[in-house]
């Protein structure tokens, strides 16, 4: 009897039971405890991780007065955005007091070339280490993974010196192309990995009809290239924007990124701090990458775990 | 058809100009350099008398020591984000209801950049107006001023990387998860084998290579650990949150001792190896085993 039903079912669905069906077969019954308690601890946690982005949002719009209060989590009594004009236009960083738009325009300045060059050289690497029988390939290949590992510490004076001499240290430029080259091992392996699965009857029949390297990287590459370029560039996007090492090592006074006037922001307190300002520079600070993320959100998770080696 | 041979090689060398002069050359470069006696300025000539004498100033160096044990206390701090991340993505995966949710709330602190991490936790950890005010106002007496107490701070930057890294943790062991076998948990259902036992005995040792994974890259991001501590304490109170990271290039610009900040950044990648090479090993050979069978 129970036979039959079970198989009638399978018939019915149209699937026989395979590999994803659920532990729990969906008990449509409903909420049991366990339910309850799974639910309501995940609940807490999600509370937990909201905890620091709800108490940034509304001491951003707080007077001092009331951060004075020391209410942290409470609403404010006045909602005021003098906080968020003080941190775009006034707030001081170093010497310097014309606020974060600054580091805003400068971390865009940077995010560009610097996006444009770390991609365009790892996708041509990439292709060429794939698809094409280069004979040192694998060798190469190793070292970049060994290059991917290596902390920056250890290459930050002699990269110093070279952006010193081609006179470039100090400007947005040393910061992009500093980017550009901490992120070409991981991007190569990943765009090498992508490529590596075309068929070699396309390639073939690629080569068949032109043979030129540069053609068919152009018409038929890139062109397939679609979904790994997202995900390289979820990576890039907010591994450059929220980088704070390499824009205060090689920014100088003029080049720094939004973190770094941050830091200084945080860092750097002369008399009391006003929290307010503080979290909305940290808010303006964060809101590109957030809208990144829940915009791609789940593209987002690829890209992260694409690059995670890049830490 | 010798084009074709030479075009792929042409399109190479921006490469591997790249990784012989900015990775290869500069390891190098910096390697020779914690031989000699630079300060300010580089020195090229070594004295072979004393070739290790800035090793041995930073074996002998407390800031060192204190940066070495730290490392391994936020090292170990941290890898409560691999637990904390599993936990909750087993809940997830168990409890199917609001997974996207609780997966975009607990994946969110990963987009922000570690500086926004730091100033938001310094702010709730303020001892006069942040969360430790706000709980004695309703009653607890607790203590949370981690941040000024040298013995606490490295706490507060424990705290502040998990909360910022452990939806990343819950996402790769979500995936692992995701990739077991659903039979398994019908088979140990009909045996009537309790959860906990179907996940410490069976889930977990089957999800090895994804705990190995996350095992590198928390070291990896420990060892690298630098943004946060400059946002959270700026290595103090005195010097009691250094981590290599921190000490190397403190040597570097505060200090501005070449020499010296050149053989602690050659510790830092000595440590990078020493904790890589078994692990990848590790995953290689799981790897290797995985396509066996």
């Amino acid at each position: 009897m129970s036979q039959v039903s079970i198989s009638e079912r399978a018939a019915a669905s149209g699937e026989m039971p395979v590999a994803r069906s659920p532990y729990f077969v969906r008990k449509k019954k409903g909420i049991t405890p366990r339910t309850v308690a799974i639910l309501a601890f995940l609940t807490i946690c999600a509370l937990f991780f909201c905890v620091p982005l709800y108490v940034v949002v509304v001491t951003s719009f707080k007077t001092m007065d009331q951060i004075r209060e020391g209410a942290i989590f409470s609403l404010p009594h006045i909602w005021t955005l003098e906080a968020w004009d003080h941190a775009w236009n006034r707030a001081c960083s170093g010497i310097k007091c014309d606020g974060l738009k600054v580091g805003f325009w400068n971390s865009v300045f940077i995010l560009f070339p610097s996006l444009i060059l770390s991609i365009s050289l790892a996708m041509v690497t990439g292709f060429a280490l794939a698809l094409w029988n280069v004979r040192w390939a694998g060798a190469f290949l190793f070292l970049l993974f060994i290059c991917a590992f290596v902390p920056f510490q250890i290459i930050m004076y002699p990269l110093i010196v070279m952006t010193t001499t081609t006179k470039i240290y100090g400007t947005l430029w040393a910061v992009a192309v500093i980017h550009a080259v901490l992120a070409m091992p991981v991007l190569t392996l990943i765009f090498r990995n992508y490529y590596k699965d075309i068929p070699t009857e396309i390639m073939s029949a690629a080569m068949m009809d032109s043979g030129s390297f540069w053609r068919i990287f152009f018409e038929i590459i890139v062109p397939m290239s679609g979904n790994i370029l997202i995900v390289v560039l979820i990576l890039q996007i907010t591994s450059i924007w929220n980088d704070y090492l390499i824009g205060v090592t090689f920014g100088g006074l003029t080049g720094q990124p939004m973190t770094v006037n941050l830091a200084n922001l945080i860092t750097i307190s002369t008399g009391t701090t006003n929290y307010a300002h503080n979290m909305a520079a940290a808010l303006l600070t964060a809101i590109p990458p957030l809208v990144v993320y829940f915009l791609v959100g789940k593209l987002f998770v690829q890209g992260v775990t694409a690059g995670a080696i890049k830490g | 058809m010798r084009w074709s041979r030479i075009a792929p090689q042409l399109a190479l060398t921006p490469a591997l100009a790249v990784t012989a002069v900015a990775f290869i050359g500069s390891i190098g470069w910096t390697i020779y350099l914690s031989f000699t006696r630079s300060r300010r300025l580089p020195e090229y000539g070594i004295d072979w008398s004393e070739w290790g004498r800035q090793y041995d100033r930073l074996f002998r160096d407390a800031g060192w020591e204190i940066s070495l044990r730290n490392l391994i206390v936020l090292g170990l701090g941290s890898a409560l984000a691999i637990v904390f991340g599993f936990v909750l993505a087993a809940m997830i995966d168990k409890e199917k209801r609001g997974e996207s949710l609780f997966r975009t709330v607990f994946l969110y602190p990963l987009a922000v950049s570690l500086i926004v991490t730091g100033a938001a936790w310094r702010w709730i950890l303020n001892p006069t107006l942040g969360a430790q005010s706000f709980l004695r106002g309703l009653g607890w007496h607790v203590d949370f001023n981690w941040l000024a107490q040298g013995d606490t701070a490295m706490y507060a930057i424990i705290l502040a990387s998990v909360w910022q890294s452990a939806g990343f943790y819950m996402a790769l062991m979500l995936a692992g998860l995701k990739g077991i076998n659903s039979e398994i948990w019908s088979a140990a259902k009909l045996d009537g084998v309790p959860l906990w036992r179907v996940y410490l005995e069976i889930i977990i040792p089957m999800m090895k290579f994804t705990f190995i994974t996350c095992a590198i890259l928390l070291s990896l991001g420990v060892i690298k650990a630098y943004d946060v501590v400059v946002a959270m304490t700026n290595g103090g109170p005195g010097q009691s949150t250094w981590v290599p990271a921190y000490f190397t290039i403190n040597a570097l610009s505060a200090k501005s001792n070449l020499g010296y900040a050149s053989a602690a950044a050659v510790m830092m990648l000595a440590i990078t190896f020493v904790v890589f090479i078994p692990l990848v090993a590790l995953t290689v050979w799981q790897q290797r085993k995985r396509e066996a069978s």
